[in-house]
């Protein structure tokens, strides 16, 4: 990225300001998924509510960018790298506001969980979520570093979020089979299941924003997928 | 974008111009397509301007300028002795920053260029260019009731479509715009970019701009000039997105110190 600052310094600022607030988007994302997560995994219902309350603190960030952004437009008519920049991040806020909702949807599923959720159905589920989260911090730290490689990287890797989805789907499938008893906690589980997957896709739609962001091009062609959930 | 398709209609090469001991132009080279719009942008002194003046060879009346190089126009050079610069204005016209329309009515600011290369058998024929050309720039309708009213006593933004209109009247193939929406209010500049977008589909054009945003606009392919040197050149898109050259970005994007 170019490494003198704008003329004006209104508009500098105005970039800077954009930036801290994706950076905080993010952070605060991070956190709503790795609680999302440990209440799933603990079925710690008293964490809900929390969990539940603090994605009005993402949305209302991406409100604040959704201003700004169209006020640089307005204002700076941006080019190039500016340009490139205010599109991606636009895009980027939003893609962090569904994982918040996707966190807050994966914590509403633990209320109705028995406390006693045996283990052989999380252990997957557990892997999936340490990828998804782990796919989050990568990304994030990707946008922080401009670092393209990493953005590939991250891209690719959904191929694994896709493989353990089916995973942790067929463990649930297989233990809703030996009781039928079991049908609404697995429902619940599956749900889970797939709001963590779709979170990791929409990772990938930032490392691909953090790609054109860099490289003024799009990651061109299809995203790996590992073997199609629905099939199982 | 598809640049490399396009038939080549002017073309620079190794051209450096001096006014006086001071080298105002360094070896430009630079292909202008035909029908098509060039933007050239870069700050003020970077020799844009003096660059489009080579076009028409403007510079020539300027005692100190010397102008070294090639430019070739459909392949011949305009440089040359023995091209007669009244012929090569007549194919290469120009419109200034400042609307200049001569103290006459806006019907002889129309004719005069006629008159001079004597185009116009008789009267019929010179008020048939005259209504033409500005139709072409798109005044007829404002002006065909006072056409013997001064060219003056008309807005800016009509006096310079009267004056484009003047440039049409003689049949260019190319025409030069120094800043030409500098003086103009918005309303007056999309008049006038409107314009220039019509006009592409008969003339080749060259505009030289300060305006970011009406390079983006208006045009298909943008230079970027920086201290007599052509920094970068490329398709109009390439160069406001995603420019190859970090001088370039910083100038688009408002980094110059």
């Amino acid at each position: 990225m170019s490494g003198t600052g704008h003329t004006v310094k209104s508009y500098e600022e105005e970039m800077q300001s954009l930036n801290d607030n994706l950076v905080m988007m993010g952070s605060l994302t991070e956190s709503q998924m790795a609680d999302a997560m440990s209440a799933v995994i603990k079925v710690d219902k008293e964490s809900v509510d929390k969990i539940v309350k603090s994605d009005g603190k993402i949305n209302e960030l991406r409100s604040i960018i959704d201003n700004q952004i169209t006020t640089v437009l307005v204002k700076r008519a941006p080019m190039a790298v500016d340009l490139r920049i205010t599109i991606s991040t636009m895009k980027i806020s939003h893609d962090l506001e569904r994982i918040g909702d996707l966190a807050k949807s994966v914590a509403k599923k633990v209320k109705p969980l028995p406390v006693d959720l045996p283990d052989e159905l999380t252990a997957s589920l557990r892997r999936l979520g340490d990828l998804v989260q782990k796919q989050l911090k990568d990304v994030l730290d990707a946008y922080l570093n401009k670092s393209k490689d990493k953005a590939i990287e991250i891209w690719r890797k959904d191929e694994q979020v896709d493989d353990l989805t089916n995973l942790a789907m067929n463990e649930v499938a297989t233990y809703l089979q030996k009781d039928k008893k079991n049908l609404e906690m697995a429902t619940h589980l599956l749900f889970v299941t797939k709001n963590i997957e779709r979170a990791g896709d929409h990772i990938t739609n930032i490392a691909e924003s953090l790609y054109y962001l860099i490289e003024g091009e799009y990651l061109e062609g299809a995203r790996p997928k590992g073997k199609p959930v629905e099939s199982e | 974008m598809e640049l490399n398709n396009s038939k080549i209609k002017i073309k620079a090469k190794n051209l450096n111009v001096y006014y006086g001991a001071k080298q105002a132009l360094f070896d430009i080279n630079l292909d202008i397509n035909q029908k098509e719009v060039t933007a050239l942008i870069g700050p003020s002194g970077c020799g844009k301007s003096t660059f489009i003046r080579c076009i028409n060879r403007m510079n020539d009346v300027i005692d100190i300028c010397k102008v070294e190089g090639s430019i070739q126009l459909d392949g011949s050079e305009i440089n040359e002795k023995k091209v007669d610069v009244v012929t090569l204005r007549e194919k290469v016209g120009m419109v200034f920053q400042k609307p200049n329309p001569f103290p006459k009515s806006i019907y002889d600011n129309i004719a005069y260029g006629p008159t001079i290369h004597g185009v116009a058998e008789n009267k019929d024929q010179m008020d048939e260019i005259v209504e033409t050309s500005l139709k072409k720039a798109a005044l007829w309708d404002e002006v065909k009731d006072r056409l013997n009213e001064p060219g003056t006593s008309l807005s800016g933004g009509q006096q310079q479509r009267l004056c484009i209109a003047r440039a049409l009247s003689v049949s260019p193939e190319v025409i030069l715009m120094d800043e030409p929406c500098s003086a103009l209010d918005p309303i007056a500049t999309a008049k006038i970019e409107e314009l220039i977008d019509d006009l592409k589909k008969s003339y080749t054009i060259v505009i030289v701009t300060h305006s970011m945003a009406q390079a983006v606009r208006v045009s298909q392919k943008t230079g970027f000039f920086h201290l007599g040197k052509i920094i970068e050149v490329d398709s109009t898109e390439k160069i406001f997105k995603n420019p190859d050259n970090k001088m370039t970005q910083d100038y688009i994007t408002g980094r110059f110190g």
